[in-house]
């Protein structure tokens, strides 16, 4: 067969896109591009001068070792997430297919991955450094570009290799679990075996050079081997490449919480369930749903542990961690609520009124949040991170109110964008997604009691108790009774 | 007229009447004075070339469409998003949707639970055994084929209790033995006394159903 030359094609291509384009249009992308880059790190200069060089550093050498751990999971799991080898949806139907390169075809994207992954382990290893209590060598940013390199090639082995994707993320999987199970034992009160200090420069020059070797073989072993990455694979990554596109100039991050929600359900074998039959039938489909998601619920559970990570962290930060992870341990169900609003058709068909569904949807979440946000203050008030007094029968009251947040962010739907922009001193701000963004979350303030009380490291009383539950469930029921009808099936109203 | 409707009592009027009903989308009108009648209990499937107004009459006698004017009742009274209209009315007028992390066996069942109905006695193994749909119980419906996802969405409207199915063109999809299965199991609806409206291309279909057919040039 007769391989065509891609590089014509391409060509071809991008003058032809160009031909349609405004004079000066991508310059002027550009100009926006980097010129929001410039002022949004002007914005947020202290925050990065915080994240990469605080004033007080903090973290032990296992602690160094652990963080290095969470950044690699993770940047080894978004790099999974996006491919790395992918193209664009266009390419994807028109290239893919066609009598061209695959390596030429597919190596850009992989250059690219690289190239993001290398900047990433770097900017993991200068914050880590940073925060490092003792000094490292600064070569060990250069360490850590490359290990976000080899990261990025075993990403792509991966990927090519299905067998072999399973084990990989595995791993990723862990590093991630032990990195955070360490640094939370060590916030716990374990002293972890001290490593023996930073390698000196001497050792890490050459080391580095060594890993430098190793991954530059490895990424062009990648290069060589990318015609092996199966279609249906480059085709998956490709979809999730657009549909993150869309997401981003949709401002609609629905786009890309479906597709996946989508694709984790169609990996999945199932077998059908008798609902349980004591329940209303809402909440045992939602008691199902949370059975077939054990995998989420187990790292919920495991999640319960990272407030004992702010213990140190100003007193907002921490009943802000812990209010967002009541809600977000309430949304392990509420995909159905997402459906509903999105497209009621079901509810039409299951003909109940809008104030059963949502009081049905309500159990399993709430039954969700309180035990999340119980264990999460009770592990706090162990460990002595939180002032005086009981605080973990405060759960029963965050629970449900994670659970109407949770309920309201879903019931949110699709962005709307036709809402008139905020003309503001700093620009205008369009309306639609800062709406969207902050349904659900708003309701959080009915905890705002607990949240005063750990502010102000005020003790937790009875009195407390007794008004947060009270202020809880009224708010709870205001929110259902308002904003649904015993006379209409939509939970929106039309 | 209360205004309320159920199962109960639906012989007292007509499934659904409609009085000079007019829409336009735009400039272009796409119905002008439509009326029709469809009889407690009996089928009328309304006929007619693309763009003439078939979906667009079944969704203003749904709810989904409101009319430029015009009077509509179902079972005597005015059609709307109330529990006890959607308890009465079942419809595939809309594209379906589905549950995340459902199967087809269980969607089923959740209507049933919904409706009160027992899942065992409801007959949803053999509803979606004669539909073709016994070896894709397990299955989440977004990985059926376009077809098997119209039985699907067609064994749930006839599962649940109704006094009165809207289907717009239920034969789009199906295999010609698919049409014949749907045909009859609509036959058994009418004869259940329940009441049918739908819009088809498909007259030996309509017929087959027990339907009566209206051209809609003659409404």
């Amino acid at each position: 067969m007769t391989v065509v030359e891609l590089r014509p094609v391409r060509r071809w291509i991008r003058r032809t896109q160009s031909a349609h384009r405004d004079r000066g249009e991508t310059a002027t992308t550009a100009y926006v591009v980097v010129f929001s880059i410039l002022v949004l790190a002007a914005m947020a200069q202290e925050t990065l001068a915080a994240v990469f060089s605080p004033l007080v550093p903090n973290l032990t050498g296992s602690g160094a070792l652990a963080w290095a751990a969470v950044c690699a999971g993770l940047l080894f799991a978004t790099l999974r997430r996006l491919g790395p080898v992918t193209v664009s949806r266009p390419a994807a139907y028109f290239l893919l297919t066609a009598p061209v390169s695959r390596r030429r075809l597919l190596s850009p994207t992989l250059t690219v991955a690289t190239v993001g992954a290398a900047l990433a382990g770097a900017a993991a290893a200068l914050g880590i450094l940073g925060h490092a209590a003792s000094t490292g060598s600064i070569v060990l940013v250069a360490t850590g570009a490359v290990l976000g390199v080899l990261l990025a090639v075993a990403a792509a082995t991966a990927q090519a290799r299905p067998r072999v994707s399973r084990i990989a993320d595995t791993a990723g999987r862990v590093a991630v679990a032990a990195g955070l199970a360490v640094l939370v034992a060590e916030e716990a009160g374990w002293t972890p075996p001290t490593p023996g200090g930073w390698p000196p420069a001497v050792v890490v020059v050459p080391l580095t050079g060594l890993l430098a070797v190793v991954a530059a073989a490895g990424f062009l072993l990648a290069v060589r081997d990318l015609a092996r990455t199966p279609n249906d694979l480059i085709l998956d990554s490709a979809k999730t490449a657009g549909t993150l596109a869309d997401s981003v100039y949709g401002v609609e991050p629905s786009f890309l919480a479906d597709m996946l929600e989508r694709r984790y359900w169609a990996h999945r074998r199932l077998r059908s369930t008798p609902l349980p039959r004591r329940l209303p039938p809402l909440t045992a489909q939602d008691l199902l749903l949370a059975r077939r998601r054990v995998p989420r619920l187990l790292w919920a559970a495991a999640a319960t542990t990272l407030p004992l990570l702010l213990s140190g962290a100003p007193p907002w930060l921490l009943a802000s961690t812990l209010l967002i992870g009541t809600m977000l341990a309430a949304r392990t169900t509420t995909s159905a609520v997402k459906t509903d609003a999105t497209n009621p058709v079901l509810l039409r068909l299951l003909g109940l009124t809008s104030r059963r569904t949502l009081w049905q949807r309500l159990w399993v979440p709430a039954s969700l949040g309180t035990i999340w946000a119980t264990v999460a203050l009770g592990l706090l008030q162990l460990t002595g991170a939180l002032p005086p007094g009981q605080w973990w029968p405060l759960g029963l009251a965050l629970g449900p109110i994670g659970a109407v947040a949770a309920l309201r962010a879903a019931r949110a739907g699709l962005v709307r964008n036709d809402l008139l922009p905020v003309e503001t001193p700093m620009g205008s701000v369009p309306t639609g997604p800062l709406l969207h963004a902050f349904a659900g979350l708003d309701l959080l303030i009915l905890a705002l009691p607990t949240v005063v009380a750990l502010a102000t490291a005020a003790p937790a009383t009875l009195s407390l108790l007794v008004f947060q539950v009270g202020l809880g469930y009224l708010g709870v029921h205001a929110y259902l009774t308002f904003t649904t009808s015993p006379d209409r099936v939509e939970l929106a109203t039309r | 007229m209360d205004g309320s409707l159920s199962l109960e009592g639906v012989a007292d009027h007509p499934a659904v009447e409609v009085h000079d009903l007019n829409v336009s989308y735009g400039s272009t009108p796409v119905l002008v004075d439509v009326g029709l009648t469809v009889p407690a209990g009996a089928g009328v499937c309304v006929t007619g070339e693309n763009g003439i107004g078939k979906s667009t009459l079944l969704r203003c006698v749904s709810s989904l469409q409101r009319p430029d004017s015009g009077v509509i009742r179902v079972n005597g009274c005015e059609p709307g998003d109330r529990p006890d209209f959607w308890r009465a009315v079942a419809t595939t007028v809309e594209p379906p949707t589905w549950y995340p992390g459902l199967t087809a066996h269980e969607h089923a069942e959740l209507v049933c639970r919904a409706h009160g109905q027992d899942p065992a006695e409801a007959g949803i193994d053999e509803a979606l055994e004669r539909l073709g749909l016994g070896g894709h119980a397990d299955a989440i419906p977004p990985s059926l084929s376009s077809g098997q996802k119209q039985r699907l969405t067609l064994a749930l409207v006839l599962l649940r209790p109704s006094a009165l199915l809207i289907l717009d063109e239920p034969e789009q999809r199906l295999d010609p033995d698919g049409r014949a299965v749907v045909a009859g199991m609509l036959a058994d609806y009418l004869a259940g006394g329940g009441s049918l409206l739908l819009a088809s291309h498909d007259d030996k279909f309509a017929v087959a159903s027990g339907a009566e057919i209206v051209s809609m040039d003659m409404l």
